[in-house]
């Protein structure tokens, strides 16, 4: 068998012939074995052919030759011999005559079962770390490093599917524990799409080679061609061992150099897969981990906005000379849809309001605010309670925000007990007289809806000890553990004989009243009541 | 909620069984249904809501919002089927004019021609 050397180094690994009678190994370009490195000199030593036995020898060398870790001038070699240059092992030679690994133990398989315990190596390494890891992209960053050094690839990237499925960059690292700077990387697209549809490896040998080329020009262009690709997948646990539940693939993890090296071994392959399912799992349980944190954060944002909310409603009663009202807001989530407010308005007497989102939790109660606070900002310049509905609509509309509306009530009580209201789509409120109860219906559409849409309002006459109870649909719609809802009739039924009794008995009455109706059932809706009394005229 | 299609002529008839409501997401299921019909061509709509039992105010929202989309592009969007529920709730909201709203799918067909 003729003599050959096994060399490994940054290049890969490949085996060159030592076929002539002097073979020189050295920097310079001439040599038979050219090996660039600075440990290497020009011409760093020669394997000289003497009768059945080959002789190397040091050509001078600046940093030494070894055999077998031993340094030497010359040194008949022997098949399995390991030559170093230098003073690193940057660069391994091994020396071979023989057929085989098989025939021999040496050899060969010796240097092929050592990468595979480097490899193995840094897998355990890489597992062990991932089990401490935390923060997501620590995770990911380990994950790459710990595959680019079983691997030997130049560039590794992590690619996690989006709530779309869209597969989005994560993380990249190059060879070195370096990361790669930017958001986009010229790498296949199809490659990763197909392992991420398919849950199947690719190892693409060449992108050269034929259809693939023209999809991957640009990374051609940089000098990429081999590309080992693995998808990330989380296997849930199952009850039991033949209870089939399909594997989740979250992303996957691609590789990719210039130089065959060890991409593209089956080995690589399968230790890789083996690696990229404990990944996949560290990856799945940081991103929980960060999710629930992220829930934590907003959860708080939300009690701060809760305070907010009820800092922004007024009192929850309040007096004048001539009437009193109580009012209270209780949202179903932390933050509701719900607001209610009130403000003197002089001569025209005591202006008060109440209305409803459509929606529930933080996007309705962003848009309550603003429905609130333009109320507040344009009763006071209306005309009547017709002109405060038509510009707030006007004024939601300006910012129309598409399906997003608002009900809202509001009267004007003047200080004779004449009650001016419009209503815009609001749930009708109950007026209590001494003798008689009546519905307050007059107005407009839903508020924000409609461009151009009109309002109109209403005038009747309150006695003293009159109520008007407004309250938001989740009173009336409240729901009792048959599907019943609250309806109207029990919303007189409740308030009967309450004629001339304070606000915020008759408040609590009806909240009483809502929570014994309802229980057992989850709150579905914000719930708010507004009770207003007309006192008679005291001068 | 379901979403089912069918043409009578060349009116395109949307019936949706189940709830129109934000928690569901309903209602946006709902938009994106009529906003493709209408790109697709479909200029008469008839939403039959003979099998809806529940419609939230973000649903009421959409469907105006759809009523008014579909106006814009040059079509119409009428009603039919709609459950006395839903008809209180167009009453107290006073959006009841705004629909043309039909007892039965046939009488919402008829009044296109």
């Amino acid at each position: 068998m003729d003599a050959r050397l096994q060399v490994t180094d940054s290049n890969g690994r490949r085996v060159v012939p030592v076929d002539k009678a002097i073979f020189l190994i050295g920097r310079r370009t001439a040599a038979d074995l050219q090996l660039v490195n600075a440990d290497v000199s020009r011409e760093h030593a020669e394997i000289a052919r003497d009768g059945m036995r080959y002789l190397l020898r040091d050509r001078g060398s600046r940093y030494g030759t070894f055999v077998n870790g031993e340094q030497v001038t010359e040194r008949a070699l022997e098949h399995g011999d390991r030559i170093r240059l230098g003073r690193t092992d940057a660069i391994e030679l091994v020396f071979m005559t023989e057929a085989s690994a098989s025939t021999h133990a040496s050899g060969l398989r010796e240097i092929g079962s050592d990468a595979d315990l480097r490899q193995m190596a840094a897998i355990l390494n890489g597992l062990r770390a991932l089990g401490s890891g935390r923060v997501l992209e620590d995770v990911l960053t380990l994950v790459l490093d710990s595959a680019l050094d079983v691997t030997k690839a130049d560039r590794g990237f992590i690619m996690l599917a989006r709530a779309d499925g869209e597969l989005e960059f994560k993380t990249a690292r190059g060879r070195g524990r370096i990361t790669l700077p930017g958001t986009s990387f010229n790498t296949s697209s199809k490659i990763p799409r197909e392992v991420f549809q398919t849950g199947e490896s690719r190892i693409v040998g060449d992108l050269m080679d034929g259809n693939l080329a023209g999809m991957h020009e640009g990374t051609i262009a940089i000098g990429i061609r081999h590309v080992l690709c693995v998808p990330l997948s989380v296997h849930p646990m199952a009850a039991s061992p033949d209870q089939g539940i399909a594997a989740r693939v979250i992303g996957v993890l691609y590789l990719d150099g210039r130089e065959r090296s060890t991409i593209l071994s089956q080995a690589t392959r399968s230790s890789l897969e083996a690696f990229a399912t404990q990944a996949a799992l560290a990856i799945e349980s940081a991103r929980l981990y960060a999710e629930a944190a992220e829930k934590a954060r907003i959860e708080r944002d939300l009690l701060v906005a809760a305070q907010i909310q009820q800092a922004l409603l007024p009192a929850g009663s309040y007096e004048t000379a001539f009437a009193d009202l109580a009012a209270a807001s209780v949202p179903c989530r932390t933050v509701g849809g719900d607001f209610f407010d009130y403000i003197d308005l002089g001569a025209r007497g005591f202006g008060f309001g109440l209305g409803d989102v459509a929606g529930k939790g933080a996007p309705a109660a962003l848009l309550a605010a603003a429905v609130q606070s333009n109320f507040i900002a344009q009763a006071p310049v209306s005309a009547d309670p017709a002109d405060t509905l038509t510009r707030v609509n006007n004024a939601l509309l300006r910012r129309a925000i598409e399906a997003r509306f608002a009900t809202m009530f509001h009267g004007v009580i003047a200080l004779d007990g004449r009650l001016s209201y419009s209503n815009g789509g609001q749930e009708p409120p109950l007026v209590l007289g001494r003798s008689q109860t009546s519905w307050l219906e007059t107005g407009g559409p839903v508020l924000g809806l409609l461009p151009g849409a009109t309002y109109e309002y209403d005038t009747v006459t309150l006695s003293p000890g009159d109520l008007v109870v407004i309250c938001s649909d989740g009173v009336t719609e409240a729901r009792n553990f048959a599907g019943e809802e609250f309806g109207r009739e029990r919303l007189i039924e409740v308030t009967e004989g309450l004629h001339g009794a304070k606000p915020d008995m008759v408040l609590e009455r009806l909240f009483e009243a809502v929570r014994k109706f309802s229980q057992g059932t989850a709150q579905g809706d914000d719930i708010t009541g507004l009770v207003l009394r007309y006192r008679g005229n005291p001068t | 909620m379901q979403i089912d299609q069918k043409m009578a002529g060349d009116i395109m008839v949307v019936h949706i069984t189940g709830d129109i409501t934000l928690n569901q997401g309903g209602d946006v299921l709902l938009k994106d249904k009529i906003q493709s019909l209408l790109q697709q061509g479909h200029k008469k709509l008839v939403l039959d809501l003979g099998g809806v039992a529940y419609v939230d105010s973000a649903g009421l929202g959409q469907l105006v919002q759809i009523h008014a989309t579909a106006k814009n592009q040059g079509g119409s969007l009428r009603l039919a089927n709609v459950t006395k529920k839903l008809k209180d709730l167009l009453v107290v909201t006073k959006l009841v004019t705004v629909f043309d709203s039909y007892d039965s799918e046939k009488e919402a067909l008829a009044s296109f021609s």
